[in-house]
């Protein structure tokens, strides 16, 4: 049963329908021999140390007896008497090298039931948990991106991953060594003398009472001082932030004090919690200590009855006291529970979550197998498009760009231009009408051959922490040396990348902090073109980059472009300028489409974009500028200031 | 054996389970930094005495219950005497009750003690950073430093919550153990006394080797969130690309590599434990048979052998409890220390002690034959002269990294010059009071950076104490006030970390009318070089021009149109002005800023813009 291969299955069960406790249910019972031996070696301990205690009894009833003989004699459990020859040294010889084993079995066997138990965490339930919700992350559609935030979901495959785990050792394996350990004490006093038993476990439910009962709302007061530290470290890091704000306007004052309450409301938070704790932890101390008067009071005068031997009065006073540790054991179990099924809870949406795209059964593969390779002529027809339940971001998007053709689109914030361009790749999938790459809707194609075929640049590029070749072929791992070098230079990056201190083997800092964005984005030229796509996306590529950078990227992207068809999205006039023709989006529709000239003849919202970013004053020469920064000067001027 | 339920309950009390790194030190404890520690707790001395009265009856406390029970067990339980049992269980009674009684207050005040310290260990640490000069943010990465800090702070609790405290108790439970121990028999007590440092080794051997596993474990695990970090925040590089597959193998193995180490934790935790509670067994049969052949010769009493059997307990116990209190102490020592060497970091510079404060400014801005540097041999700035007069506009244009930034840091008295002088109004910052400058200057900076909390509360930076008519004032006279009120909850509405919530247009208004409200004599303004949509773009410049009418301004511009319409133009290159002038005074001049003009001209002409025509 130790195949990986098999646990997915299990994660993602085949009714995601049924509750998570029957889920975590059936992921336990797929680790149960390994549970097994853990309970079965728990158990064996067990019997171990109440066999080491009894012998300390024996041997004091036995130095009793041997010292007063009216006291009651040892003994012996079942029945295996040493023969009546020994002497009484001899007889505590044979109990001191029985402690001894006994000891010695016990440390082995600890350590077998450690081993075993850490294996069940470590090695086989959370990395497979692990990898199957990462497995599955990697393969979400972007939508589940949009809607959860990269934290939470980090926290799906770290913590969430820990939590539901730790219902199988947690709850389940403490759970049943509780029991166990609890009945068996319970039997073993209870051997012993039952009415001494009773008097000193009566008021154990009680305890158990006030720990759950003390445990959860620890737990949410707890979370409370969290998130108030959390608060703090907010403010702080803010601040730091913030701080040239803070200097110039001279705020430290005002900061301080800003950052003192938020301080200030953790101890505020905490004084009740070190109220209750300390009375807490007090009352359980004392509550112990009330079962050893009890047992002293009780139990030594059943001794004076004779009832009971003072071997076991000192047996029963060190159960007792393991009895008492297992109060919180309790506490943690139920609290483990709690926190295991939220944790699963959020471990299975993952697992349950749909895959939005994928590929048709018979799914059309360019180059591959006889098909034709693509031409790469794109058309978008009749598209609407809407993020889950909102209101459609893009609508009647009739498009065509001819194969090798450049089109660039323009418009503000939330015009709907990079929603557009993923469209293409299906990051996210059409509502109505349809994309056609060679005449084909996107939807036909298997999607990672899809992809293969479309390089995208985005804004702001992710560069990971490898180095700069391996970021390069990031598409395409396997290319050569001479390949990247030729993406490179194609990109304009070889020079730079040259000029690093270890070249192509220069590792990138997290997310390429040690580039900068100029250099960032013709990296991500070239990974675009070492994929040799017949599409290129190009999704606000120099929006990041001050306007002397900005050229220097632009500059590469002429090359790139070669052969390709491009679509490019932009604010920025400067970076439509190899266009052949440009579409003007607002809100989600086609306002305006045609060339530069056409456009600015047409004088609507193109015309007015290039009035302000000051081209179009250029193109008259500086009077006109001039005359336009007037005229805004002007407008701010003599609008009533009241 | 008595107290050995106060672990798990006393686990249950301590603050919320954080996991800290333990970074042990290898050197030893030092006195220096415990000294600075204890001086940290003067403000609560009458808590911290109190603290200490009740951890020292504690440690007689503890032992003297174990004695009490195998006292009565050894005397009148063995004896038969009813009466006496009754008397020996209402002591314990009452002697338990005091105890429990005691120990309310002393896990209080050792709780509220480690949160006050920490709470002004925060404060102080805030308090500092905001005294320092910028140039301690340019050259330390502050926002990991804070991150550690917080760490450290956490360890620094514990040092002062727990360590100290807790060893007293538990070394004064071992010494009355002990004594008890040997007053009953003293051969007795020095055989198991050889077992002490055996115990003692074994626990510090363990705990170094536990925590170079932790720290390792804890290395590993940065790189499994790192690794699935760069993979959710790259998921769209992932998919675009196709490297599902390879991205899913490499995180496989960075989990496989993490619970391998996980594995050795557990293995060599679970080495411990037997070893630990063999030792006792050990240390039990060995009572047993030397103590038990003694009492049956007659030259050990029965009732000494039982105060053994529970006093070495409470005796032994105690060796594992102080090795764990000695590497807290590291770690806490460990954090004290950068904690202490942040609080010790000297500003560079500070206002000289006999600084004047500026009365209301006129504007006049003048450098002196300035220079500057960041890094020693690295001039960003050299020999810059200028002046500007009340009221007028300033266009600092020149190429990324040739000082137009350093010389509005400058101005706002961020930065001392390295040579020459900063003159306002005729008076040289330095000289000068930086809060009585603060007070009338404003910066708008490209991030628009803006505070956690509401609109209203963003304005107000620039003027605490203002009243709403004067923000409604301040957003009439940039006439922006319809785009506040469009927000959702208009002046209220929340703004989330970094500004978000607020579209970029939003936030530069904002920006604008906190300096607005600051009614400053000098503004300075690092134009944002990304556009925000047209429509909010011709808004925010002509609230910007408003911003800027009427004061000295200086503009480090991305923006032709600002260029444009400046008073003056320094073109600096390499750190130096090598033109000045207005716009068409440069053009005329025929020098670099005319050539770059032309250029960006005919970059941008019709043929570049739409090549097939």
């Amino acid at each position: 049963m130790s195949t990986s291969a098999l646990a997915p299955s299990v994660f993602s069960a085949a009714a995601p329908a049924s509750s998570p406790l029957r889920r975590l249910l059936r992921l336990t019972w797929h680790y149960r021999s390994a549970c097994l031996q853990v309970l079965i070696l728990q158990t064996t301990l067990l019997g171990l140390s109440l066999g080491g205690l009894s012998l300390v009894g024996l041997c004091v009833d036995l130095l009793r007896h041997a010292l007063d003989p009216s006291a009651p004699a040892p003994v012996w459990p079942l029945q295996l008497s040493p023969p009546s020859s020994w002497s009484s040294s001899e007889q505590l010889f044979l109990l001191g090298a029985l402690v001894l084993a006994m000891g010695s079995a016990y440390g082995l066997l600890s350590y077998a039931h450690g081993v075993q138990n850490g294996r069940i965490q470590h090695l086989r339930l959370v990395p497979e948990l692990r990898a199957s919700v990462f497995h599955k992350l990697l393969r979400l559609s972007f939508s589940y991106y949009d809607t959860s935030g990269s934290a939470s979901i980090i926290n799906r495959v770290t913590s969430d991953v820990q939590a539901a785990r730790s219902f199988v050792d947690g709850v389940m394996l403490q759970g049943g060594v509780l029991a166990l350990t609890l009945s068996v004490y319970a039997v073993f006093l209870l051997r012993a003398n039952v009415p001494l038993t009773f008097a000193c476990l009566g008021a154990t439910p009680l305890l158990w009472w006030l720990t759950l009962r003390f445990s959860r709302w620890a737990r949410g007061a707890y979370q409370k001082t969290r998130d108030l530290v959390d608060e703090v470290v907010r403010t702080m890091s803010e601040g730091v932030h913030g701080i040239v704000v803070t200097k110039v306007f001279g705020r430290e004052a005002e900061e301080l004090a800003r950052f003192e309450r938020r301080n200030q409301a953790v101890v505020d938070q905490q004084q009740e919690i070190f109220r209750r704790a300390s009375h807490y932890s007090s009352s359980v101390h004392f509550s112990s200590q009330v079962n050893v008067a009890v047992l002293l009071g009780y139990g030594g005068w059943l001794v004076t009855q004779r009832r009971i031997s003072l071997g076991d009065l000192i047996v029963f006073a060190n159960v007792l006291t393991q009895f008492a540790t297992q109060v919180s054991a309790m506490a943690r179990v139920v609290n483990t529970l709690q926190e295991s099924l939220a944790g699963a809870r959020r471990v299975f949406e993952v697992l349950d979550a749909e895959i939005e795209i994928q590929s048709p059964r018979s799914a059309l593969v360019p180059g591959a197998g006889g098909a034709p390779s693509l031409s790469g002529a794109l058309r978008f027809d009749g598209v609407q498009f809407g993020y889950a339940g909102a209101a459609p971001a893009l609508d009647d998007i009739c498009l065509e760009v001819p194969a090798g053709s450049c089109v660039a689109i323009l418009g503000g914030t939330a015009a709907g231009k990079s929603t557009l361009l993923h469209l293409v790749p299906r990051f996210y999938d059409v509502r109505a009408g349809s994309v056609t790459i060679d005449g084909h809707d996107v939807r036909e194609f298997d999607v990672d051959a899809l992809r293969r075929n479309i390089g995208v640049v985005f804004q702001e590029t992710l560069l990971f922490r490898q180095t700069i070749a391996e970021n390069i072929a990031f598409g395409h791992p396997e290319a050569d040396a001479a390949a990247i070098e030729r993406a490179a230079r194609i990109a304009g990056a070889h020079e730079f990348i040259q000029s690093m201190p270890a070249g192509y083997a220069t590792m990138l800092a997290e997310e390429g902090a040690n580039l900068s964005g100029g250099q960032r984005q013709r990296l991500a030229l070239a990974r675009a073109v070492l994929v040799e796509p017949k599409l290129l996306l190009l999704d606000d590529p120099t929006a990041a980059l001050d306007p002397e950078t900005e050229r220097e990227v632009l500059g590469a992207l002429r090359r790139v472009m070669q052969g390709r068809t491009t679509l490019i999205v932009s604010n920025r006039l400067s970076a439509l300028r190899f266009a052949d023709r440009i579409v003007v989006l607002e809100r989600g529709r086609i306002v305006e489409q045609g060339t530069h000239r056409q456009l600015m003849a047409l004088r609507g919202l193109y015309h007015r974009t290039a009035l302000l970013q000051g081209i179009g004053a250029l193109e008259a020469g500086a009077g006109e500028a001039l005359a336009l920064a007037d005229e805004i000067t002007a407008r701010g001027r003599a609008e009533p200031a009241a | 054996m008595t107290q050995a339920v106060r672990q798990p309950a006393a686990a249950l009390a301590v603050k919320p389970a954080v996991e800290r790194p333990s970074q042990v030190a290898e050197r030893p404890l030092d006195f220096s930094i415990i000294r600075r520690l204890f001086a940290c707790t003067r403000p609560y001395g009458r808590l911290r005495n109190w603290l200490l009265l009740l951890v020292v009856l504690r440690s007689v406390q503890l032992p003297t219950l174990s004695w009490l029970t195998a006292r009565v067990i050894s005397g009148p339980i063995h004896d038969r005497s009813a009466s006496g049992i009754a008397l020996g269980v209402v002591a314990f009674l009452s002697w338990a009750g005091f105890t429990a009684g005691c120990f309310v207050y002393r896990s209080r005040y050792a709780l509220e003690l480690g949160e006050y310290v920490v709470r002004d260990l925060r404060r102080a640490i805030y308090a500092h950073l905001l005294r320092l000069p910028m140039s301690y943010f340019k050259r330390t990465e502050v926002g990991r430093l804070l991150g550690r800090t917080v760490h450290d702070v956490d360890s620094v609790r514990t040092g002062v919550q727990d360590v100290f405290f807790v060893t007293v108790v538990q070394a004064g439970s071992m010494g009355i153990s002990a004594a008890l121990m040997a007053h009953y028999d003293l051969p007795l007590f020095l055989v198991m006394l050889v077992m002490a440092p055996g115990l003692w080794a074994v626990t510090r051997h363990f705990r170094k080797l536990s925590s170079a596993a932790y720290r390792q474990r804890s290395e590993s695990f940065a790189r499994v969130t790192a690794s699935l970090a760069e993979s959710v925040n790259g998921i769209r590089e992932i998919q675009s690309f196709t490297r599902q597959e390879r991205n899913a193998q490499a995180f496989a193995l960075r989990i496989a590599d993490h619970a391998d180490l996980n594995m050795r934790g557990a293995r060599l935790a679970a080495v411990f434990q037997p070893v630990l509670s063999f030792n006792g067994q050990f240390f039990l049969a060995l009572l047993l048979v030397l103590g038990g052949y003694q009492v049956l010769g007659g030259r050990v009493e029965l009732d000494a052998l039982i105060q053994f059997l529970f006093l070495s307990t409470s005796f032994f116990n105690g060796i594992p409890i102080i090795g764990e209190q000695y590497n807290q102490a590291l770690t806490a020592m460990a954090g004290a220390e950068r904690v202490f060497r942040l609080l010790d970091t000297r500003p560079d510079w500070q206002d000289p002690p006999d600084a004047r404060d500026f009365g209301r400014i006129e504007g006049h801005v003048e450098f002196h034959d300035v220079s500057f540097q960041y890094e020693r041999g690295v001039p960003v700035l050299s020999d810059i002269q200028f002046s500007a007069r009340p009221g007028e506009s300033i266009a600092l244009v020149g190429h990324t990294g040739s000082g137009k930034s350093t010389i509005a840091n400058l101005i706002a008295k961020l930065y001392l010059p390295s040579a020459g002088r900063v003159c306002i109004d005729g008076q040289d910052l330095a000289r000068m009071s930086g809060s009585s400058l603060h007070r009338q200057i404003a910066c708008v900076t490209q991030q628009n950076f803006l505070f956690t909390g509401t609109v209203l509360e963003n304005i107000l930076v620039g003027k605490p104490d203002a009243s709403s008519a004067e923000v409604e004032q301040a957003l009439d006279a940039l006439g922006v006030r319809d785009l506040i009120e469009q927000l959702p909850a208009g002046l209220h509405s929340p703004v989330g970390e970094r500004g978000v919530g607020l579209s970029s247009g939003q936030r530069q208004i904002v920006c604008f009318a906190r300096a607005m409200i600051a009614s400053p004599r000098v503004v300075i303004l690092d134009e944002a070089t990304s556009a925000v949509d047209s429509v909010t773009e011709a808004r925010v410049q002509a609230a910007l021009q408003r911003l800027l009418a009427g004061r000295t301004s200086f503009v480090v511009a991305h923006r032709l149109s600002t260029i444009l319409s400046a008073d003056q133009i320094l073109v600096l290159e390499h750190g130096r002005i090598v033109e000045r002038g207005n716009h068409e005074q440069l053009l005329r001049l025929g020098g670099i800023y005319a050539r770059s003009y032309q250029e960006f001209v005919s970059s941008r002409s019709i043929e570049a813009v739409s090549p097939g025509v």
